[in-house]
């Protein structure tokens, strides 16, 4: 067992996987914020059509294994004629999954706000998508921001997938360092190990940004 | 094209199920177990139970697996795709499901054990005939979220080569020519026993709960 | 051959001193109706009191003229405009919400849990709509903001967010905010019921200022003897019915109906 061998020979692999997990997982998770807001506030439409419609993404992409999901996405691009490289079919099959799991945490927030804050908004004129931007988006961060930091966490997980398409990530790379090797048992444990860090310190700022947050607006 | 490939997805299918409900056992019976054992006053005992629980929920399950699979040769065990795919899924589950039973210990209110303890009934029946019973009702959503989280995760075995519906899909795709259509009638069928499984549960909730 | 869809703004030119006016106005929640062929007209720098038992209907009065709910039938009519609706062919059809708020734009309103947003200063509070409706600039905005400000005697609580406030100090930053839009009217909901009762007399000071200057004002309120000091009208409200209405000496000296006897007397035998 040589643990620190393995670090010392490949560290600047591993530094790149983990980068590029990190970079892949971050778009995703942002591109995952701008649409799920919006799909969130279509759950909570009273237009039957957009609704059902908004009802059924989410069903559809909670409720199927993100591995399908990721299969249907790098097959369906070439045969719809867009040959991206693996990383935008990645990025894209991350997108839409964690949308349909951000609406959910956000119509929860969004259905716990008290709705006289946003009738004050239109008795002062204020219009519909400035009331969403100015007044309920900031709250809703707030609100929803423990389980927005588990969602960053979920797909920083599922990101490991995407090594099945070839993209270069940490998983990826944890297998090519394995060809070199041939030390499995170390390689995958360290490579845990970075998951692991990334993921407790996302924890640890998900905390401290809650704490922040709070000591901002509250009493 | 379906019909030639259906024994196949048919099997497939029920690899999923049972791999699921074997993992779903081991995990939440490891689960109980690492939640009972995190509440006990030893310092050590806690502190080992936390790392553990910590590990399978900043770790992904595909990593776990490969572990197992490609690094447990080296320190003497050597599974089968199948029984390793099982097992790294309830242990994976397992840090997961003691978060669960953590949360549902917790919300019992106090007075209900204190009024056991004054009555002079003694520590191993409170747990069993009053925290758990209590429980019940309150863990029903989380337990079932998890199980369909494992059902779903466990498309990932497919990747360490286990004939679960993935990889029979996966294979199916190899053989014929329709890449895009196999995988979305899979995912249909994932979605058809998930939306199973949270009715199952929502029924569930309601035939227990003594409201 | 005539049009077949046929859209009026009904105006009421006639009278250019009315600035609420509802005809007929009623609601429905399901199968209750809660409002029953209201009729009631506020003139400019009136002040009308609404008062009446819990689930009269009173609140809903006063959110069906701001729009906050849809009235079922009848019409309501912010300066001589018809609001919340257009006529197409005889009947009432959902206006879009951009000539809503143009209709609206005069009308101001005060809640009876405040409102203020709780991520947002008082001042900011206050001006948000100024920079955000008016398209003002922050300068000009946050003048007028701290002139409104000083009116309600919040001058110095500009930077407090309103978990800070007691909830005398939010209800007037609250009006401040509404008064800062330069409102024709206001529409007052209970402004004091959620209110402690030490902390009730600064906001109804307020309330009573700005009925001296001239302001026109629809209240819904609890406080009887506001309304008997404040009020240029009183209107009493059961059961989705105006039963009687006057001045506020022949309501409260000389009531007519049996119901609004009924109502003053629960409310005699309360105050000691």
């Amino acid at each position: 067992m040589n643990f620190i061998q393995i670090i010392t020979n490949h560290y600047d692999a591993l530094l790149t996987g983990a980068m590029m997990t990190a970079l892949i997982s971050g778009i995703s998770i942002c591109l995952g914020m701008a649409l799920g807001l919006n799909l969130a506030f279509g759950l909570i439409s009273k237009h039957w059509p957009i609704q059902r419609f908004c009802a059924g993404y989410r069903s559809l992409l909670r409720g199927t294994p993100m591995l399908v999901q990721l299969f249907i996405v790098f097959y369906l691009l070439p045969k719809i004629g867009l040959d991206v490289p693996s990383i935008v079919a990645a990025i894209i099959a991350l997108t839409m999954n964690t949308t349909a799991f951000q609406a959910e945490i956000y119509r929860g927030g969004l259905l716990t706000m008290p709705p006289g804050q946003v009738e004050a908004a239109r008795m002062l004129g204020i219009k519909t998508q400035t009331i969403r931007i100015r007044i309920i988006i900031p709250q809703l961060f707030q609100l929803v921001l423990p389980s927005l930091v588990n969602e960053t966490i979920a797909i920083l997980k599922n990101s490991s997938l995407i090594s099945v398409i070839a993209v270069t990530e940490l998983m990826r790379t944890g297998q090519q360092i394995v060809a070199v090797t041939f030390r499995p048992l170390e390689v995958y444990i360290i490579a845990a190990a970075i998951y692991l860090t990334m993921n407790i310190s996302l924890a640890k700022l998900g905390s401290l940004a809650e704490g922040r947050l709070a000591i901002a607006t509250r009493s | 094209m379906i019909a030639r490939y259906a024994p196949s997805l048919l099997q497939g299918l029920w690899a999923t199920i049972y791999i699921t409900a074997l993992a779903s056992v081991i995990a939440i019976g490891l689960g109980l177990a690492v939640s009972l054992l995190n509440a006990m006053p030893f310092r050590a005992v806690r502190w080992l139970c936390r790392i553990y629980i910590e590990a399978m929920r900043g770790t992904p399950i595909l990593i776990i697996l490969f572990i197992i699979y490609y690094g447990g040769p080296s320190i003497g065990f050597t599974f089968d795709a199948e029984p390793t795919g099982i097992i790294g899924l309830g242990i994976y589950g397992g840090g997961y499901f003691a978060e669960i039973f953590r949360a549902g210990f917790q919300s019992i209110p106090k007075g209900h054990i204190e009024a056991a303890q004054m009555l002079g009934i003694p520590k191993s029946r409170i747990i069993t005939r009053i925290k758990i019973p209590q429980m019940l009702t309150l863990i029903i959503p989380p337990v079932t979220n998890q199980i369909i989280l494992l059902l779903k995760e466990s498309a990932v075995l497919s990747i360490i080569t286990v004939a679960e519906l993935t990889k029979n899909t996966t294979g199916m795709v190899a053989e014929t020519f329709a890449v895009v259509e196999p995988y979305v009638m899979v995912a249909l069928l994932y979605w058809a026993v998930v939306e199973g499984i949270s009715f199952l549960g929502r029924y569930l909730e309601r035939k227990i709960s003594y409201a | 051959m005539p049009d077949r869809n046929v859209i009026i703004n009904e105006e009421v030119v006639a009278e250019p001193d009315v600035v609420i006016k509802t005809e007929g106005l009623q609601k429905n929640f399901g199968e209750l109706r809660v409002l029953n062929k209201i009729d009631l007209e506020i003139r400019k720098s009136e002040v009308v009191c609404i008062i009446g038992p819990s689930g009269s209907g009173k609140s809903t009065l006063l959110r069906c003229i701001a729009f906050l709910e849809e009235y079922s039938d009848g019409r309501v009519f912010i300066e001589g405009k018809l609001l919340g609706y257009k006529v197409v062919n005889g009947n009432l059809v959902r206006e879009s919400q951009s000539n809503i708020n143009k209709v609206r734009r005069n009308v101001g309103m005060v809640f009876q849990q405040f409102n203020l947003w709780p991520h947002m200063t008082v001042l900011r509070n206050v001006t948000d709509a100024l920079r955000v409706v008016k398209k003002m600039d922050r300068r000009e905005a946050e003048r007028i903001g701290l002139e409104t400000l000083r009116k309600v005697g919040m001058e110095d609580k500009t930077q407090y967010y309103p978990a800070k406030l007691s909830g005398g100090q939010q209800q007037r930053a609250a009006i401040a905010r509404a008064l800062a839009m330069k409102p024709n009217v206001m529409l007052v909901d209970e402004p004091t019921s959620a209110l402690d009762p030490e902390l009730v007399g600064e906001v109804l000071q307020v309330i009573q200022d700005l009925a001296s200057e001239g302001m026109t004002m629809a209240i819904v309120s609890h406080e009887m003897g506001f309304a008997a000091n404040v009020a240029d009208r009183v209107v009493f409200l059961d059961e989705g019915q105006i039963v009687e209405h006057g001045d506020p000496a022949q309501i409260f000296k000389n009531p007519q109906s049996q119901r609004l006897i009924q109502f003053l007397d629960t409310w005699k035998s309360r105050e000691l």
